[in-house]
């Protein structure tokens, strides 16, 4: 198939690319992009490594056709997470907890977590476990991620305490 | 002596940041200009032979550079020296669904896609044999020829006296146990990038590097020169950042050497990266298991004798075949005192994908049925489980009646730990109805002290260098899989050498640069890679000792370094002078002057301009101490290797090589879960998990260990096996192979108990491994707590669960009277989980026994041909 | 794995994807969340000339109320649009409760409700990639003659797994479906065949577009449960739905309407006949439910298209139809 001009918003910058109608959002941002920080680790749509945001919704990118995404999208990756070139609070905190440990799935799971707490600052560990139960994570047996995440929060709390 | 700065204390991975970031490079994410992707094109019958392969209409494929087969690599390799029964791609057959045949070289994924539906190979199938038992029986079409009744291995130890055991025994148990097959799971698919530079004398192709997500690089660079024919030191193997191993990726596998030959026969860079069903094919798991298994104990519950048979489905190829039904056997002994022990392992062949290592190698099947049956026992004595467990406790130092040496154990701590953080004896047997608590032990391995190539070789070295910037560089071969070797390492040399983390950098895992480790698995690394890193890191300090104490005029024995200071013994420590300095320099407004050390850098002129104005001190910084060194014997270096002691190295009989470790971690767990009697679903709400590490380097990663390794035998007991149908896998992929998700996931308190081992680093030992095959074992005896069944099947699934529990209250015994009218083992089709005799295959009908392709559409026996199938029933 | 090639449609009104539908019929394939036809094309389960985006439709999208008629939900609503509806949650209880439960948080958001009503049937034996499917036979569904399932038969048992239609149904839904003549609208109840390969009434140049709820059924009592494996991500291996309504809501007496549905183990989500007869004008106690239960059971019928036995999936709709009947009393 012809490739065609695909206009796409990643990460607040505009890009022209030219692309098959059938190469999936995940393929353009790692290949044409090198925007590599998104995984994939399944070909079921099941694990969520892919995970973006698509107009601030998690979305998986290894199911999404690249051309659907143009015009007027709006795509953040993992790179596009940190606060201002250093990492935002929790994911100082998924090291510091040991959220991340071979970090494969982490960027899917950065994704999901910016957009939990995007939506509920003060997230119970309920909402927590129930968030994260899209993304497949095979190192940690979710348990430390709750910490950091918690732990982010109880500083963010402090933080604007002060 | 615990008074530790760096290590002890909880640190982020100090490759956190690319982590979260996404900034951090797995194979997948690097690329090269130029570079080609390869796809694999894989057998579609479990076991035939290849009688012509027609690449013609793939080459033709605007976009295919090249089509890779067989006889472009016909070379043997395999991880084991026994077992080189592999080659990159089949050169005459094919033994299993998913073999590897052709590989596609293209300028794009899709048209290597494409371009592999065009190979045409023409296949003469052979009888294949899917189970175990009947593999065992078979009396020709071998699955490789050499390998008479497809019998890989077979092993016969005998140690004690078992036979007067079991006869001076008060009560001897009995049973069949079954284990599904599982895999790894890991979340990176395996992917290889090969690439040849051009030899600037020759002008011809000559160096090969090659990134790969590998745990074994060095393996990796052996295997390749095997088959490319290529001196080693013509091969870099490189390992980026990888996405989990658990195993898979502890040996060579076929995507890497494929890339490889791909790359030399397509003269350009080429990438593989496995779909995640061909991770799935490729496997190298945990085999499914038959354990047959006798345990006698006295009255008082001490073991008399434990009689184990064990069989192995091992798949196609022998991978680490002959060591897994090694361990299964060597570690019965090092857990408990059993005075007499008899094993009879089988490795078989069968036409399935190869299983190989995974977390627990060898020992967690065998656990799940050493555990289960000694908590029947203890019931049947009427002994609590934790009391049984006490009254066969080792004591070390000691040697078992394997020859196991022990010298470090902290079983005993973890059992106790377990019993009161559960509240055991104020709870256990007090639950209602349908809830339960479960204990079991484990223990594993902190490396293996043989190496598998057997040699006198270290199995790890490190090298460190400090150059005049006082920064610290580590050359480790230690391959970080995500278990955090890289800090492990970087946290020793900082404590050896008294200086902050954030001051040492690891290189590690690239053959060009890196001191040769021989990998990552058996949790071998922080023993072996740990003590290398000491060695080394006191190796380079005697050096800086040595000139500090010529500059403090002091013996080297009174030179201390900590906290990126070095100082005379019996002076006040630089900490409180530099602080009082620095309170002074405040209240006078002045600008602070502390030598050389301004936020971790160095001024380099005017320290040394500063140098040459001081006399002696009784105090400088690093850098100072560095530099003055520096100025002595040139730079910097230090060297350390480790290779386990002899004595550690086992007994002489044949196969004792596996087994023996210079150090064995301990875990005790209980497991509290809850039945549903109508359904059969098994909830578990919390694991309490001890685990003796000898000391925790960093409490943060231990207890993350402890976590996964708890988790991952959960998955293993309630949700994870693989299905197959004569051979071929049902569910290869993540959406059908159950890794649990964060839903059903369960609190898991970590317990870390630390033993302090005499030869560890700082004490240190095994962490990552030890405590999974506990878990099994503790769900099941908490299940039987619960509603009083015994299951002898893994995964624990609802059907099974629900089975039992209904063939329990059929024979009458049990409490439950429902559903006492049903047929009970209608909905496991008449399979006893409590009682399993053999495999349960997925229903329904493979209509061919692997004839499958037959049904393509360009194939004559389509709809309208007279070729048709028996008819069956379900 | 790389998607098929094909030419990329994307419409942005209802008249412009019937237009496109029209000029294309069968070579056409419509996208909606894609959770399901994605990786089905990774698969070459779907290889169509010409794929039709329509998440650009706007009208498609929302859910709507209109007092004294019931709800109007596009097709295109993610289902996590449910999950986060009061109004759903409060009125249609047994939607909301299925809706939480389909695959996981990020696949709601993706996900459509019209795409889980018109989700392709399921198989092992069928839903696995080229090579796979290569090498083990292929069946009726999908290149092939036979079915793995039901050996000897020429039907297709491949498995409904959609959460959400059992709910619908037991809600009276109908559905609106545009095509070349204009729309047209039906029960929902008709919309499904129960024939595996040949899963629902919807011709090759037509398209599912609304979804209408019965004021009639709003407030009605319900529950949904789901046997899965895991807790998230997992399609259903049997799911109950149980909705009614009570003289006198959640304590008050007996059952003035009531509708049970099941699905995951047919190639439709189905109406369980006789169990409204079982339930209206009866209170609601073990005994009502268990009867419900023995009826769903006799409905269900379960083949080795799916993990667990089918024996123990027939079983289960037993227990979850008589729970879920217990759960939704309690309101």
């Amino acid at each position: 198939m012809k490739k065609e001009l695909i206009e796409i918003r990643v990460n607040g910058r505009n890009h022209e690319v030219a692309a098959e109608p059938n190469v999936l959002l995940l393929d353009l941002l790692r290949q044409e992009l090198r925007l590599t920080g998104s995984k994939r680790g399944c070909d079921e749509s099941s694990c969520g490594a892919c995970t973006v945001l698509v107009d601030g919704v998690p979305t998986l990118s290894c199911t999404m056709l690249a051309a659907s995404c143009a015009g007027g999208s709006e795509v953040v990756t993992v790179e596009g997470i940190a606060d201002h070139g250093a990492l935002s609070a929790f994911q100082k905190a998924y090291g510091e907890w040991g959220g991340a440990q071979c970090g494969y799935c982490t960027p899917g799971f950065m994704v999901t977590v910016r957009a939990l707490l995007d939506r509920n600052p003060e997230p119970t560990e309920e909402d927590i476990r129930h968030a994260l139960s899209g993304n497949l994570c095979r190192c940690t047996g979710y348990n430390q991620m709750y910490q950091a995440i918690k732990a982010a929060v109880a500083a963010e709390q402090e933080r604007h305490g002060q | 002596m615990t008074d530790f700065s760096v290590i002890g204390k909880p640190v982020a991975l100090i490759d956190s940041a690319g982590k979260t970031s996404g900034q951090g490079k797995y194979a997948d994410d690097l690329s090269l200009p130029g570079m080609l992707i390869g796809k694999i094109l894989h057998s579609p019958y479990p076991h035939a032979l290849i009688k012509k392969i027609d690449t013609s209409r793939a080459e033709a494929v605007e976009g295919v550079v090249t089509v890779v087969v067989g006889p472009d690599a016909p070379n043997k390799y395999g991880i084991l020296p026994v077992g080189h029964d592999e080659t990159a791609l089949a050169v005459e057959k094919v033994r299993y669904v998913g073999d590897n045949v052709a590989c596609v070289v293209a300028i794009s994924e899709g048209i290597a896609e494409q371009a592999v539906e065009l190979i045409d190979v023409e296949y003469e199938l052979l009888p294949a044999w899917f189970d175990p038992e009947d593999s065992m029986k078979a009396e020709k079409d071998w699955i490789h020829e050499q390998r008479p009744f497809n019998i890989e291995k077979d092993y016969h130890h005998v140690f004690g006296d078992p036979d007067t055991g079991l006869v001076e025994a008060d009560l001897v148990a009995t049973n069949r146990f079954l284990a599904s097959e599982v895999t790894h799971a890991a979340m990176e698919p395996h992917c290889t990038l090969a690439s040849f530079e051009i030899d600037s004398q020759t002008g011809k192709p000559g160096r090969l590097t090659v990134w790969s997500s590998t745990q074994v690089p060095y393996y990796l660079q052996h295997k390749l020169s095997i088959v490319l024919d290529m001196p080693m030191a013509q091969i870099r193997v490189i390992k980026p950042l990888v996405g989990g191993g658990f195993g898979g990726k502890s040996e060579v596998i076929p995507l890497e050497i494929i890339a490889a030959v791909a790359a030399r026969k397509a003269q350009a860079p080429v990438k593989i990266t496995y779909t995640r069903e061909e991770v799935f094919w490729t496997h190298r798991g945990r085999p499914r298991t038959i354990i047959d298994l006798k345990t006698g104990v006295k009255k008082d519950g001490r073991i008399t004798a434990v009689a184990a048979r064990v069989i192995q489905d091992g798949g196609a190829y022998c991978s680490f075949g002959v060591v897994t039904i090694l361990y299964s056997g060597a570690l019965l002994g090092a857990l408990y005192d059993i005075p007499s022990i008899r094993y009879d392992g089988y490795r078989v062949l069968t036409n399935k994908p190869a299983c190989g290592a995974m977390r627990g190698h060898g020992t967690v099947n065998v656990r799940f049925a050493f555990e289960s049956q000694l908590d029947d026992l203890a019931h049947k004595l009427g002994i609590d489980p934790a009391v049984i467990r006490r009254r066969n406790l080792l004591k070390p130092p000691c040697i078992t009646v394997n020859n196991l040496r022990v010298q470090s154990y902290g079983l005993p701590e973890c059992i106790q730990q377990v019993i009161e953080r559960s509240g055991w004896m104020e709870r256990k047997g007090r639950l209602p109805q349908g809830r339960g608590l479960g204990l079991a032990c484990s223990h594993y391995v902190s490396g293996a002290a043989n190496s598998i190539i057997r040699s006198d070789m270290p199995h790890s070295t490190v090298n460190i260098k400090i150059d005049r910037d006082g920064g610290v560089v580590v050359y480790t071969g230690a391959s970080d899989i995500g278990q955090g070797s890289d800090t492990m390492v970087a946290q020793i040399v900082a404590e050896v050498l008294g200086i902050s983390l954030g001051r040492v950098r690891v290189v590690a895992a690239d053959t060009d640069l890196t001191p040769i480790d021989i990998g990552s698995y058996s949790s071998r690394v922080t023993f072996m890679n740990g003590n290398a890193s000491m060695r080394a890191a006191d190796d380079v300090k005697k050096k800086i000792v040595a000139a500090a104490a010529r500059k403090m005029m002091c013996s080297p024995n009174d030179v201390i370094m900590r906290q990126d200071m070095v100082w005379k013994r019996d002076t006040p420590e630089p900490g409180t002078q530099v602080r009082q300095q620095a309170e002074l320099a405040a209240e006078k407004g002045s600008v602070q002057e502390v030598s050389g050390r301004v936020e971790g850098q160095i001024l380099r002129g005017s320290l040394q301009q500063k140098r040459k104005e001081e006399g002696p001190k009784d105090q400088m910084s690093f850098e100072e101490a560095v530099v003055s060194a520096i100025d002595f014997s040139g730079a910097l270096t230090g060297t350390g290797s480790y290779a386990p002691p002899k004595d550690a190295r086992g007994g002489a009989f044949k196969g004792s090589g596996v087994g023996p470790s210079p150090a064995y971690s301990y875990s005790a767990q209980i497991a509290e879960v809850s039945v549903d009697e109508e359904t059969g679903i098994v909830t578990v709400h919390k694991v309490w998990a001890a685990h003796d590490c000898g000391r925790a380097l960093n409490p943060v990663s231990v207890e993350g260990q402890i976590i996964g390794s708890v988790w991952m035998g959960l998955g293993q007991a309630l949700e994870e096996e693989m299905v197959w149908k004569d051979g071929l896998l049902m569910n290869a992929g993540l959406l059908e192979y159950r890794s649990p998700s964060a839903s059903e996931s369960p609190e898991v308190e970590p317990i870390i108990v630390e033993s302090v081992d005499p030869e560890g680093p700082f004490g240190a030992k095994e962490a990552s491994e030890g405590s999974l095959a506990a878990t099994i074992p503790a769900i099941a005896n908490a299940i039987f707590d619960a509603v009083g069944v015994r299951l002898r099947e893994a995964p624990f699934t609802p059907e099974r669960v629900l089975a039992a529990i209904r063939s329990k209250g059929a024979n009458g015994n049990g409490q439950s009277q429902a559903q006492s009218k049903d047929r009970p083992l209608q909905i496991t089709r008449g399979f006893d989980p409590s009682a399993p005799k053999t495999f349960r295959e997925h229903g329904g009908l493979l209509w061919f026994k692997g004839k499958g392709p037959e049904r393509h559409p360009q194939d004559p026996a389509r709809r309208g041909n007279p070729a048709h199938p028996e008819a069956g029933a379900d | 794995m790389s998607l098929p090639t094909f030419k990329l449609l994307r419409p942005r009104t209802i008249e412009e994807a019937v237009g496109f539908l029209a000029a294309h019929g069968a070579a056409l394939q419509i996208l909606a969340g894609g959770t399901d036809l994605i990786p089905s094309m990774k698969q070459r389960l779907f290889t169509p000339p010409v794929v039709m985006d329509i998440r650009g439709i706007e009208e498609l999208r929302g859910i709507y109320v209109t007092p004294g008629i019931g709800v109007e939900i596009g097709a295109l609503t993610p289902l996590s649009a449910i999950e986060d509806s009061a109004f759903m949650r409060r009125h249609y209880r047994v939607l909301y409760e299925a809706a939480i439960t389909v695959a996981s948080p990020i696949l709601r958001n993706m996900g459509t409700i019209g795409g889980n009503i018109c989700l392709d049937t399921r198989c092992l034996w069928y839903n696995q990639s080229l090579q796979w499917r290569r090498s083990c036979g292929f069946c009726i569904k999908k290149d092939g003659d036979l079915c793995h399932v039901a050996p000897g038969g020429s039907t297709c048992w491949a498995v409904f797994s959609g959460d959400t239609p059992p709910a619908l149904l037991c809600l009276g839904a109908e559905i609106e479906i545009a095509g070349p003549s204009g729309m047209r609208r039906i029960a929902l109840k008709d919309f499904y065949t129960n024939i595996g390969d040949a899963r629902c009434k919807l011709e090759s140049n037509e398209m599912l577009t609304r979804i209408f709820l019965p004021e009639t059924t709003s407030g009605w009592m319900g529950s949904y449960m789901k046997l899965r494996v895991r807790g998230s991500i997992d399609y259903p291996l049997a799911g109950v739905a149980v909705a009614f309504r009570k003289n006198g809501g959640p304590i008050g007496g007996p059952i003035e309407d009531a509708q049970v549905a099941i699905t995951a183990v047919n190639p439709a989500p189905l109406l369980v006949p006789g169990a409204a007869h079982a339930l209206i004008g009866k209170q609601i106690n073990e005994h009502t439910a268990s009867v419900v239960g023995e009826l769903a059971a006799k409905t269900a019928k379960p083949l080795t298209t799916s993990a667990l036995t089918p024996e123990y999936r027939r079983d289960m709709i037993r227990v979850f139809a008589k729970r879920a009947v217990l759960a939704a009393a309690q309101g």
